[in-house]
């Protein structure tokens, strides 16, 4: 029998279960995610298309337990997320999701180096297998040499690639991704999601995009599509 | 969790380098702060205790023994004998006492008329010991004409400048001096002024008459007897402990019923003077650190508002609220620790200055007298460092930069993730 909050499905990454998220707006009510059921299983490379208002962004907050739905239950890591308590929920943030966001997000007062290594930082891995692991992922990803950069001395596509190495440096069977080449040219664009790609491929972490980026859109191998906060295309490629 | 609280200081440490002009000038608000109470601690201090001593040494020391109906009635029937004061003296040079005693001196002291040919007036008449009087009194030091008190002298007057002038008397002048006796006759005393003082106080300069005690003892009968011991001490925060401790060994040899009273039973007006003034020296302090607080909580804030994507992300990264919160407190302690050490030791320093000649600030009152509570101040400040002082120093202003980074790191800890991170921002 399972154990209230846990499910013990090995293959999923992230499952939600009816599932209503709604902003209070004043006197109106705005359903953001109506009644959604979805599974994503470990290893998909996942877009979530759709207009703006469609409820991308909700639903991928809703996965990385930076907010709880109204009613439903959201599954990741076979945990429930909205049984948790805040200190639980940092915890799987920092463990089994990684954030790859429009803007970058680095912290500006750290190193490039610095930065990537961030989450194996907070969950205690020695420095020195920190060092390896991001040193690699960072001569992988071209930015070799640029390790001691504070964020400000980086090109855009640069920082974007630091902040994809910062999610998946601590091998989370989760990253969701919203809009990662939307401040990106076409070639940036191109390199960025081939890196996301190869670490797919490579250590079957699953990649869920909120974007309006046709590139991404042809290199997932699943494609979600959202309309007022319900699912209306849901299809592999 | 203590992997943590160092990942929180080491990134505390950066936030405050990165804005090192904010955290500078919030520094900088904090050191003046701790500069201005240092000063003000040790000039307060200092001149509290000038006070205190200008006055004990004026009258009846910073202890002073004798028995419980003598401070109200003065009655030279309520003396101490030749032997009370024999044991008494013992008992001050054992050596709990000797570490904090610099003198005892005996007095006999009487309220009684002074009589010249140009009238009289009325005079309190202390009878001393020239040799350890001169060691306590600061009347020695005020002589405008002649001199103090010496051993040798018989039948000599030591008075003030203005019962001087209303009595016509110069020095080697002759006068004459009447009070009670034991017996309750009156009785009167010739006397030859040997020296003139001048102490500013004009109760004292018209009143005061120190004459040699063995003339006192002759005129009076007394033999060895006096109305009170007055003991000068190293500092009058020595005072309390040593009332009690001489109280308690006082009753070991069955003189409890002597009254022994610390400088502040002696002269409640100055004891409520420098209350006051500690009032007053406390509400500008905590006027002062409340603008400074104020000036932490906004240059906090301002710094929490603009960080506000970065507490959302490293919330996301998996800190939690309250470990954001504590990462905000953190900065706003460093800073504040930081600027304590370095406002405490500047203050320190710059008071240290003043230690050796003191603040001569004569002249901003010119000619006048400084007299407060019948005491009169010297205008040249001399800072006095008490350790206890500087550790209250700086545990204030530790307690009130943390307390000003409290509103700040709550609402850091506040901030939603959505709101920071709006991934459509």
């Amino acid at each position: 029998m399972n154990r209230v909050g846990v499910d013990h499905t090995d293959r999923t990454a992230v499952r939600t279960d009816k599932v209503w998220k709604t902003f209070s707006q004043t006197a109106e009510e705005v359903h953001a995610i109506r009644d959604l059921s979805l599974v994503i299983d470990r290893g998909e490379f996942v877009a979530l298309a759709g207009p703006s208002g469609s409820g991308k962004t909700t639903l991928l907050n809703l996965m990385g337990g930076l907010t709880l739905p109204t009613s439903g239950a959201v599954w990741v890591a076979g945990r429930d997320l909205t049984q948790l308590s805040m200190a639980e929920l940092a915890r799987i943030r920092l463990t089994d999701v990684g954030f790859i966001f429009q803007a970058y997000n680095l912290l500006p007062v750290l190193t490039a180096l610095e930065n990537a290594e961030f989450p194996l930082l907070l969950r205690g891995i020695k420095k020195d297998e920190r060092e390896q692991r991001v040193r690699k992922l960072f001569s992988r990803a071209g930015l070799a040499g640029l390790e001691s950069r504070l964020p400000g001395k980086l090109s855009g596509g640069q920082q974007q690639r630091v902040a994809v190495i910062r999610a998946i440096v601590g091998e989370p069977s989760l990253v969701l991704a919203d809009e990662p080449t939307a401040n990106l040219d076409s070639s940036a664009s191109d390199g960025l999601l081939e890196m996301m790609q190869e670490f797919n491929q490579e250590f079957k972490t699953t990649f869920i995009f909120a974007t309006h980026d046709h590139r991404v859109m042809v290199r997932a191998n699943r494609l979600i599509h959202l309309i007022d906060g319900s699912i209306e295309i849901d299809k592999q490629h | 969790m203590k992997k943590r609280a160092t990942i929180i200081l080491w990134l505390a440490l950066r936030n405050l380098r990165r804005q090192a002009r904010r955290s500078l000038l919030t520094a900088l608000s904090m050191i003046t702060g701790a500069i201005l109470l240092m000063f003000s601690l040790t000039f307060g201090d200092g001149s509290h205790e000038q006070l205190i001593e200008a006055s004990v040494r004026m009258g009846s020391g910073h202890i002073t023994v004798q028995m419980p109906e003598f401070h109200e009635n003065r009655r030279i029937d309520e003396r101490l004998s030749a032997e009370v004061r024999t044991e008494v003296e013992r008992v001050l040079l054992g050596p709990e006492f000797t570490e904090h005693v610099t003198v005892v001196t005996p007095q006999f002291a009487i309220d009684g008329l002074a009589s010249s040919s140009a009238g009289a007036r009325p005079v309190r008449i202390i009878g001393v010991d020239p040799i350890t009087e001169s060691k306590f009194t600061l009347l020695d030091e005020k002589v405008i004409k002649g001199r103090y008190l010496e051993p040798q002298d018989e039948m000599s007057a030591y008075v003030g400048m203005a019962l001087l002038g209303s009595l016509k008397l110069d020095i080697d002048s002759r006068f004459v001096l009447t009070a009670q006796d034991v017996e309750g006759e009156i009785t009167s005393q010739l006397v030859r002024v040997v020296g003139v003082f001048r102490t500013g106080i004009p109760a004292v300069d018209e009143s005061l008459i120190h004459i040699p005690l063995s003339t006192v003892s002759a005129w009076f009968q007394i033999g060895d007897d006096v109305t009170n011991l007055s003991v000068l001490l190293d500092s009058s925060m020595s005072a309390g402990p040593l009332v009690r401790m001489l109280k308690r060994e006082l009753a070991v040899i069955e003189l409890a019923d002597l009254e022994v009273m610390d400088w502040r039973s002696a002269n409640p007006q100055l004891a409520s003077l420098l209350k006051i003034d500690d009032f007053g020296n406390y509400l500008f302090h905590g006027i002062l650190f409340t603008i400074i607080a104020l000036g932490i909580v906004n240059a906090v804030l301002i710094s929490v508002l603009q960080r506000y994507r970065e507490f959302g992300l490293l919330q996301a990264l998996g800190l939690t609220p309250r470990q954001v919160g504590g990462l905000v407190l953190t900065e706003g302690f460093i800073l504040t620790a930081v600027s304590t050490i370095v406002g405490i030791a500047l203050g320190l320093f710059i008071t240290w200055f003043f230690w050796g000649d003191g603040l001569d600030l004569s002249a901003l009152f010119g000619d006048e007298e400084w007299e407060f509570s019948g005491v009169v101040m010297d205008p040249v400040l001399i800072p006095l460092f008490r350790p206890v002082r500087i550790i209250q120093g700086i545990l204030f202003i530790l307690t009130i930069g943390t307390l000003a980074s409290l509103h700040p790191a709550y609402r850091a800890s506040r901030i939603g993730m959505i709101e920071a991170m709006k991934f459509d921002r």
